[in-house]
């Protein structure tokens, strides 16, 4: 055995030179998982968490230049009797809605898209709510607002008016009560 | 202001942004537009505070080695 090991770096401070060859054996790890890469890759995701929250806003911005929306008529009063309810669309063709006249003789109008996974909700007349068949979830018939379920959110309330016996949509309010 | 406290921001702020991506996205499905609006703002001021404060790192960090 020769003193001097030609290749290790440190030979000349171990006796045993078979020792020194596996050393620096995870270079390649060394340089990849360190200190600084680590740090590195957390700005990175601390910056892209960050950022991922732009598009949301470019879309609430949008929204806040939203227009007013239209009086529309929906349904003439003699033709909803208690306990029944009509789908209309407001304030799109894309948003189905549901005018409620409640049991105590109430009317109410919500977008019926279920705010859980988007499921039409009904009225069940019998137990006076709104039921979104999916998953069970149940809402409040007077404010929309979740009773039982799966729903976290209020269903959004459309304002109605009538005039004439005549029932009109006239708004949309998305948090309310 | 040392490595020690950098390390600390740039923790700080992957923790701030997680929540307030949850949050804008909370506040976006509820339509409160105004709440999108700030809580994105502050993700995007902290994505900028993790980036000066990993820049401010860099110079120390890289100073040292020659
Ligand atoms: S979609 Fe309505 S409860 Fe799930």
């Amino acid at each position: 055995m020769t003193k001097e090991c030609p290749k290790g770096r440190k030979a000349k401070q171990s006796k045993e030179d078979m020792v020194n060859l596996i050393d620096n054996v995870e270079q390649k790890d060394d340089l990849k998982y360190n200190r600084r890469a680590f740090l590195k890759s957390a700005v990175g995701a601390s910056m892209a968490l960050g950022l991922a929250t732009v598009p949301f806003s470019v879309r609430a911005m949008m929204g806040l230049a939203e227009p007013d929306h239209d009086r529309v008529e929906i349904v003439r009063l003699d033709q909803l009797p208690e306990g029944e309810s009509v789908t209309f669309y407001y304030p799109t063709e894309n948003d189905p809605a549901l005018l409620i006249h409640t049991v105590e003789g109430n009317l109410v109008a919500y977008n019926s898209a279920c705010t859980h996974l988007m499921c039409p909700v009904f009225y069940q007349a019998e137990k006076d709510v709104l039921l979104c068949p999916c998953h069970k979830g149940y809402f409040d018939v007077n404010d929309g607002h979740p009773i039982e379920g799966p729903p976290q959110r209020e269903l959004p309330l459309i304002e109605i008016e009538v005039d004439n016996g005549v029932v009109y949509a006239t708004g949309r309010q998305y948090r309310h009560g | 202001m040392g490595k020690k406290t950098c390390w600390a921001i740039i923790i700080f702020t992957i923790s701030v942004n997680v929540v307030m991506l949850q949050w804008t996205i909370e506040a976006f499905l509820g339509r409160d537009n105004e709440f999108v609006l700030i809580y994105s703002g502050i993700g995007i001021v902290m994505a900028f505070v993790a980036f000066l404060t990993y820049w401010n790192w860099r110079k120390i960090e890289y100073k040292e080695d020659k």
